[in-house]
């Protein structure tokens, strides 16, 4: 099997799993990950998978194995502060929010976990910077969405 | 309530005391074309299966405009459920004689608003006709959701300072899009219920406005779309907007709606204790307001309060109500055919 082909099985998976038809999506990434394990993305789509199933440990597995591939992959360390939240480790969720922050700056879901995890932590102030970030980017993606919505219509 | 979402600290207590007040659960769902204000499919309304509430937003909404949502629903969740609990929860309905009533109230007004047309200007007949149905609808709508939107956004505020900011730029983007609605009818919709219209939402900005002081704006500033309002309050930014519509002439019937919300809202007492007894004060408060104002606008014998039901019923058979009520005013002029198709 081609790389191009084990993308392909990505892909169905990731339409499946926008459909929240899990279990197609679950299929469709472990035969793509069975053909090709060093496939970072893969695993950190299974691991998105894993957290909407409420399955967070696995998804921290998951999360784990991608960023061994690729340490600088932001959207994974996202997904792993995510999975850290759902497991209550909420200093951990922090330091991993921060590094997907710091990786990607725009994004906003890590931010918005940071600014959750440090409230959970007491950490006031702090959270109140991260949740500001958090909609300030929020807001510059909704009105763009609202401006693209305009244009088609 | 289960969730794989991430939720900050308040909403959790928010949705947690919701549904022990209530007995009852919510779910939140995630939709990518969900109504950017969210939707609330709740068991007061709707027949449901279980004793679940749903709460509906869009899935581009991760963080805090998620948050405003959820706070937003809950608050409206718990004023139906204490109705519900401690009287009757009613809404704003319709029957086959009141459509009529509406319908030629709206007929006449219209014929007077010809009278003073142009040739070129008048509207077909058809159209006009046309219009009358949607336009009563639009204020069915309307009624239900305007004034419980001024009460259930100043409740939020005064509940949950956090996510004031958040609650600010929803506002703000409300408001514009319902001051946008209606615009390009401007010209077809007698002028009566064109300014009333948007009377009522001026009247709501107003009301917010009052509400959410200047201090919590200074929002965002980072954004540039948002720079042009550095330095205005909320108050400004509202009525600034307001100023360069094309109704605002009529500012004066805006005003006096304001009064009448003024007059009711300003009652409330907001942070008192969250208990059923509040909600079901906040919600008698919105049935007299909504009187008030159906009053003022010289409507009451359009609606009447009755169980969700008889309006979901009622719109499901709103053609057949249209067709009669048109042939009652217009009689064998309409034809046969009117509306079948």
């Amino acid at each position: 099997m081609t790389a191009k082909e084990v993308v392909e099985l990505a892909k169905k998976g990731r339409a499946y799993a926008q459909r929240t038809k899990y279990k197609e999506a679950m299929a469709y990434y472990n035969k793509a990950l069975s053909m090709d394990p060093k496939f970072a993305e893969c695993w950190y789509l299974r691991a998105s998978v894993l957290i909407d199933t409420g399955k967070p440990e696995e998804a921290l597995i998951d999360c784990d194995r991608a960023l061994a591939l690729n340490q600088n992959y932001s959207d994974a360390w996202s997904k792993k502060a995510l999975a850290l939240f759902n497991l209550e480790r909420f200093e951990d969720a922090v330091l991993a929010a921060t590094r997907a922050s710091t990786l990607n700056g725009n994004d906003a879901m890590a931010w918005y976990i940071k600014g959750v995890c440090l409230d959970e932590l007491g950490r006031s102030e702090e959270a109140q910077v991260a949740y500001g970030k958090s909609l300030e980017l929020e807001i510059i993606q909704d009105m763009d969405a609202e401006r693209k919505k305009v244009r088609q219509s | 309530m289960k969730t794989e979402m991430p939720l900050s600290k308040p909403i959790r207590r928010l949705i947690t005391q919701t549904e022990e007040m209530l007995d009852t659960q919510i779910t939140l769902h995630r939709q990518p074309d969900a109504d950017p204000q969210g939707t609330l499919v709740d068991v007061y309304t709707y027949d449901m299966e279980k004793n679940v509430n749903v709460i509906i937003f869009p899935a581009q909404y991760i963080g805090l405009l998620k948050d405003f949502i959820i706070a937003k629903h809950c608050t409206n969740l718990l004023i139906k459920g204490a109705a519900h609990k401690k009287g009757k929860y009613q809404v704003l309905s319709y029957t086959e004689d009141s459509v009529y009533r509406g319908l030629r109230q709206i007929y006449l007004d219209a014929l007077k608003d010809e009278a003073r047309k142009e040739d070129k200007d008048k509207l077909p007949v058809k159209k006009l006709i046309q219009m009358l149905f949607i336009l009563f609808t639009h204020f069915n709508d309307d009624i239900n959701e305007v004034p419980w939107n001024a009460m259930i956004n100043a409740s939020v505020y005064h509940r949950m300072p956090k996510i004031r900011k958040t609650q600010l730029y929803h506002v703000m983007k409300e408001s514009k899009n319902d001051m946008d609605e209606m615009m390009e009818q401007e010209n077809i919709v007698p002028r009566r219920y064109f300014v009333l219209n948007k009377g009522m939402f001026y009247a709501r900005d107003m009301f917010l406005a009052k509400t959410l002081p200047a201090d919590e704006l200074m929002p965002v500033l980072n954004i540039p779309q948002m720079k042009k309002f550095n330095h205005l309050e909320v108050k400004e930014m509202l009525t600034t907007r307001w100023t360069h519509t094309a109704w605002y002439q009529s500012k004066v019937f805006g005003d006096s709606m304001l009064e009448i919300v003024d007059k009711h809202l300003d009652l409330v007492e907001w942070n008192t204790p969250p208990t059923l007894d509040h909600y079901y004060e906040l919600y008698q408060l919105g049935v007299n307001l909504s009187n008030h104002l159906l009053s003022y606008m010289t409507m009451k014998d359009w609606f009447i309060w009755e169980e969700p039901k008889h309006l979901l019923k009622a719109h499901e058979v709103k053609g057949e109500y249209e067709k009669q009520a048109l042939k009652k005013i217009f009689g064998d002029l309409l034809g046969d055919s009117w509306g079948d198709t």
